[in-house]
């Protein structure tokens, strides 16, 4: 309950600090009805008309706030958070956590949410209550081909590394992979790797090479700590590519390394495996560049 | 590059294909009426299912292509008649009238004038009030003339201000009444039924650009999505003034409409960006040189 009350307190000033009187006045109002009125319906409308009252601003927090968020709940990341999704968040909060009614209004607001309600709502899964009880929700959720939506869940999210089972996570990196969505912003993708998803992940390869098309460097991430013969002849391929990311993610797969062939492979690479070491070439940065060159 | 307003068009129906070519032939934002599938619904959770639908995918859907949507809601006329079912989606209502991005309340009115379509149309007048959104009014295909003028009775009786009503699919019999009385009239363009392009020339010609609408009403039928573009584009050839053509195909759905708080033409002269990866390329260029914003083919999904 102490985590509750700091969380209201918490949204309560980043929202004071950035919202228009007016837009807070209301929210305010809005959160006594929900907690007064026995029936759902005050809490509905409140959360639906928040866009009339905010904007889909995204909100720049200062690094004293992002660490509060993440002192406050494990991996809380609202740093690409908007208003309006804030605002909703705070009012969801207030809703009264008793089990059974809880649940009868979040499915609800779940199954009627519109793109943006629905995208507030699964960013919020950790700070719900009954969380492995929403479990099946959130990995419906990744079943959503609205990016907004599948963003909410996979990206600057702890829920689905600290909750969904290896198959359904390993569904997750593959369908971010397939929509090229960054992987630098899933959270515990390198605690969660694992050979399956490696295989996986090769095995993907293998199919986008065959129709011709480019493969996502970030995806040799994935390859990176269970390199056997068959991943060091895709990285052999992936290194002779003309693409320079393609090369420093190949370099970066291989570096931990210690074969003799990935050794001879990362040799010619003097440079780029210079700028690994230096921390010039990271993960981030490859999955920040492609997306840059994408956008 | 001209820009147009479909500003009622069952999107639900048509293809990939469609949407391309209306964002190709300058549609930048289009309404779809909650309106019926060609078959009778028969549980609520059917309506529930398709209203969201009309605000998340078929939102998501539009903007893969550049198009912004927005939607109407509200109980048509023809399933007002399953009573029982009718005062389910009643109850369903007030969950999506405060959307955001929904316009109206709509497409409602009469079909064949019963009194089950007479008690809905009236208690979602009364929703419309309450919500403070326009009303958008589906006018009867049979009995037409009598069942558009009972349409406007009612929403007087119900003191609703008929500037904050789009009266649908009128044709040359209903058009005089409808202005007469201050209410905008919409006018469909459907190959071989209601309004062709040329009669509709021929209307804006004779009573002027002030509140009158072109829509295509595009649905699972056959009818054509590019009617309002094609139109402006007649009107053009017919010596209409330019500024008549972007009142009726753009400016007038936007000021109606927009009486909702829910439309702005900013939302496709400057869409923020719905994904922090992708650029904001040259959407500066405003009036004069207006540029609304196109996605490109790298955010489509694939399914």
């Amino acid at each position: 309950m102490q985590t509750q009350t700091d969380l209201l307190a918490f949204f309560k000033e980043v929202l004071s600090s950035r919202a228009e009187l007016k837009a807070l006045d209301w929210l305010h109002t809005q959160t006594e009805k929900i907690i007064a009125e026995a029936s759902p319906i005050k809490f509905f409308l409140a959360f639906s008309q928040a866009s009339r009252f905010f904007k889909k601003e995204k909100m720049v927090l200062n690094q004293q706030e992002i660490d509060r968020a993440a002192s406050l709940v494990a991996g809380f990341d609202p740093g690409h958070w908007d208003l309006l999704q804030t605002a909703r968040t705070y009012l969801l909060l207030h809703f009264p956590q008793e089990k059974e009614r809880w649940f009868t209004a979040i499915n609800q607001l779940f199954e009627t949410g519109d793109l943006y309600e629905q995208q507030a709502l699964y960013a919020a899964l950790p700070l719900m209550p009954f969380q492995e009880e929403l479990l099946p929700r959130a990995i419906d959720g990744c079943r959503t081909n609205m990016t907004l939506i599948f963003d909410a869940i996979a990206l600057n999210n702890p829920y689905p590394s600290n909750y969904f089972p290896e198959a359904n996570w390993n569904q997750l990196v593959l369908k971010s992979i397939f929509m090229q969505r960054p992987l630098y912003r899933i959270q515990q993708l390198d605690e969660r790797r694992n050979p399956a998803l490696a295989a996986i992940a090769s095995d993907f390869a293998h199919e986008r090479w065959a129709a011709g098309r480019e493969v996502m460097p970030e995806l040799w991430r994935l390859v990176a700590p269970f390199i056997n013969e068959k991943f060091i002849a895709d990285l052999k391929k992936v290194l002779a590519s003309n693409d320079q990311l393609e090369i420093e993610a190949g370099l970066l797969a291989l570096i931990g390394c210690h074969s003799e062939e990935a050794k001879q492979l990362l040799q010619g690479h003097n440079e780029e495996v210079m700028a690994i070491e230096y921390g010039e070439i990271t993960w981030e940065k490859i999955g920040r560049d492609f997306q840059e060159k994408r956008g | 590059m001209e820009m147009y307003i479909d500003p009622h068009i069952h999107l639900v129906s048509r293809t990939t294909d469609d949407y391309e070519a209306m964002r190709k032939a300058g549609i930048v934002a289009t309404i779809e009426p909650a309106f019926w599938l060609g078959q009778p619904r028969t549980e609520v959770g059917s309506f529930k299912d398709y209203f969201s639908t009309l605000v998340g995918w078929e939102r998501f859907r539009a903007s893969q292509f550049g198009i912004v949507h927005y939607c109407t809601m509200g109980l048509n006329s023809k399933e007002a008649n399953n009573v029982a079912l009718a005062e389910q989606v009643m109850e369903l209502l007030p969950l999506y009238a405060g959307k955001e991005g929904v316009v109206a309340i709509g497409e409602i009115g009469y079909d064949d004038q019963t009194e089950a379509e007479d008690r809905f149309y009236r208690l979602q007048l009364e929703l419309a009030k309450d919500v403070n959104l326009p009303v958008l009014i589906h006018t009867p295909h049979r009995d037409k003339k009598k069942g558009t003028t009972r349409s406007m009775d009612v929403a007087e009786e119900h003191q609703m201000d008929p500037g904050w009503v789009v009266v649908d699919h009128n044709n040359e019999e209903t058009v005089k009444e409808v202005l007469d009385r201050g209410f905008w009239a919409a006018f469909t363009i459907y190959p071989h039924t209601k309004m062709g392009s040329e009669r509709m020339v021929e209307i804006v010609k004779q009573y002027g650009p002030e509140r009158i609408i072109v829509n295509s009403a595009a649905d699972w039928g056959i009818s054509d999505p590019l009617a309002v573009p094609k139109t402006a584009n007649l009107m053009r050839k017919m010596g209409i003034p330019e500024e008549h053509v972007r009142l009726t195909t753009y400016q007038n759905a936007l000021t109606v409409f927009g009486l909702s708080g829910q439309m702005d033409e900013n939302d496709w002269l400057k869409a923020p960006s719905i994904d922090q990866t992708k650029k904001l390329g040259g959407n500066s260029v405003l009036r004069g040189g207006q540029v609304p914003r196109v996605e490109g083919p790298a955010d489509r999904v694939e399914n």
